[in-house]
């Protein structure tokens, strides 16, 4: 354990408070340093990594089509019983889902859905924002996972972004310069 | 007529110091609000106004809109009362704070104090120690045992700390000869007297975050063990005029920190009216009060009365001494 600045100068440190004046002097370093707080919903919004897991989404094939055919075992894994899959057949003889439902109040995004998925359909991408006043809309069906946002590049950068007062208090991305991967090299550490 | 007449500037003077001065909390907790954050790395208070400057009115407008809740065991009278009498003294210590030499105004001169007291100095201690009834009666008409507790610290260490605040101006008396605020500023002219009274200094400005309860000697409203002190069973417009005393005792701590030791409205550059030099300083030094309440820790009870004792009677003593063989 380090000695405080008032024993190491001795009897004169104790005398002009050498441990108080160096306390203050940490301080007075911390006052005059950036802060590093993100300011989320007004002006700045962290994009996670690539490897986040956030909101569902579908992925599609070249013509357009999911490519989930509706085998039923991210229903199955799922630990909180929150996908319900109900398969039909298309003219082309291909199984497809009718009804993909995911119970986000449920989800605990385990992702373990994307890993039994033998389709590469369904995928956790990096939205986080899904808060709501309604209940009902929690539970996404298979036409908003198709519109759903896919994982987005450059992830873990904090980027300029803007309070959308509707569609439910949202913080939208906005074009501009990003404060970059080392935001948070400003936290100050004392030597 | 003539006589009515001539007390118009007085009039004048009184309504622009209480209006100031009532209105003095709410930049001062904007500040306050935002060196913590600055010292903790935050940005603070910024979604209210530009960077939070309307914060202080929003939360202005909570407090006075709140329930003014009354303990049903509280003596209703005293309760009533307490925070009434903790404000006046402070409102009465800046009848004898000269903000300034008189000026010429519309052809008149105009001093820029309340009242000039010839005994300034001791009125200003002796109406800050009457400071600790509104504590007093309002720890006791609580009847919670916090709050009891609170202002039986805050009695004691009150008590204790205006002794050495007391003696440490003495030092300052004699080098002016005068008890007059403004004559301590007049001798100041040349040498301000913290070159000539750093200990007189120092024992008055830490017997000063004593008297005004600051960190690091807060005991009285320590949050940790006693939940707010005496004014824990305050709510709403009570309570806020109890935020407004404590923040009044801490500006006019200021003020006095700077008249006393640091030349007042002396030595300013020559482009600044002395009054706004006077108040860049008294600025400075509620900075520092800040500073200082987000840097230390409280003192444990028996080490505040340790210090008061032990450590700044004495030196206060010695201090007239010094300064009483030096002068002779």
């Amino acid at each position: 354990m380090a000695r405080t600045a008032g024993e190491r100068h001795g009897w004169i440190g104790r005398i002009f408070f050498a441990d108080l004046l160096a306390g203050l002097r940490l301080t007075l370093g911390y006052m005059m340093s950036k802060t590093v707080t993100h300011h989320y919903p007004d002006n700045e919004k962290w994009v996670p990594y690539q490897r986040h897991r956030g909101h569902h989404f579908m992925n599609t094939n070249d013509q357009g089509e999911v490519n989930c055919v509706a085998c039923g075992l991210c229903s199955v894994i799922c630990p909180c019983d929150c996908i319900t899959v109900i398969p039909f057949e298309t003219e082309q003889g291909v199984r497809r889902p009718k009804v993909f439902d995911i119970d986000l109040a449920r989800c605990l995004y385990c992702g373990l859905c994307e890993d039994a998925c033998p389709a590469d359909a369904i995928k956790l991408g990096q939205e986080y924002e899904v808060s709501t006043t309604n209940r009902a809309t929690l539970t996404v069906h298979l036409e908003d996972l198709i519109a759903a946002p896919r994982k987005a590049e450059n992830g873990g950068l904090v980027r300029p972004a803007k309070l959308e007062p509707t569609g439910g208090q949202h913080s939208v991305l906005q074009s501009g310069p990003s404060s970059g991967l080392d935001w948070w090299s400003r936290i100050r550490r004392p030597r | 007529m003539e006589y009515v007449l001539s007390l118009l500037p007085l009039a004048i003077k009184m309504v622009i110091v209480v209006g100031i001065l009532l209105l003095l909390p709410l930049p001062l907790t904007w500040l306050e609000r935002k060196i913590a954050a600055h010292i903790q790395q935050r940005p603070g208070p910024m979604r209210v106004g530009w960077h939070g400057l309307l914060q202080p009115l929003a939360d202005a407008i909570k407090l006075l809109t709140k329930e003014d809740h009354i303990p049903t065991e509280a003596d209703r009278m005293l309760f009533a009362v307490a925070p009434v009498v903790a404000l006046v003294p402070p409102f009465l210590v800046f009848v004898a704070i000269p903000f300034g030499d008189p000026v010429q105004l519309f052809g008149t001169t105009v001093t820029l104090s309340l009242a000039d007291l010839n005994v300034g100095l001791l009125f200003i201690l002796a109406v800050s120690g009457i400071g600790v009834f509104g504590t007093i009666l309002a720890g006791w008409a609580s009847n919670s045992k916090y709050a009891v507790l609170g202002s039986l610290r805050s009695i004691a260490q009150m008590i204790s700390y205006e002794i050495p605040m007391g003696f440490s101006v003495i030092g300052v008396v004699m080098l002016a000869n005068s008890m007059q605020l403004t004559q301590i500023v007049a001798a100041q002219q040349g040498l301000w007297n913290i070159v000539l009274q750093p200990i007189g200094f120092f024992v008055f400005f830490v017997a000063g975050l004593a008297e005004a309860q600051r960190i690091p000697f807060d005991l009285p409203e320590a949050e940790g063990d006693l939940g707010a002190g005496y004014h824990t069973e305050y709510s709403g417009i009570r309570f806020s005029l109890f935020m407004l005393a404590e923040y009044l005792v801490l500006v006019a701590l200021a003020f006095l920190n700077v008249l006393l030791f640091f030349g007042g409205w002396l030595g300013g550059p020559a482009f600044l009216p002395p009054f706004l030099w006077l108040f860049f300083k008294v600025g400075l030094f509620i900075w520092v009060f800040m500073w200082l309440r987000f840097t230390f820790p409280r003192y444990r009870y028996d080490q505040l009365m340790t210090i008061g004792w032990k450590v700044l009677l004495p030196l206060s003593l010695l201090n007239i001494l010094v300064s009483g063989f030096l002068m002779l």
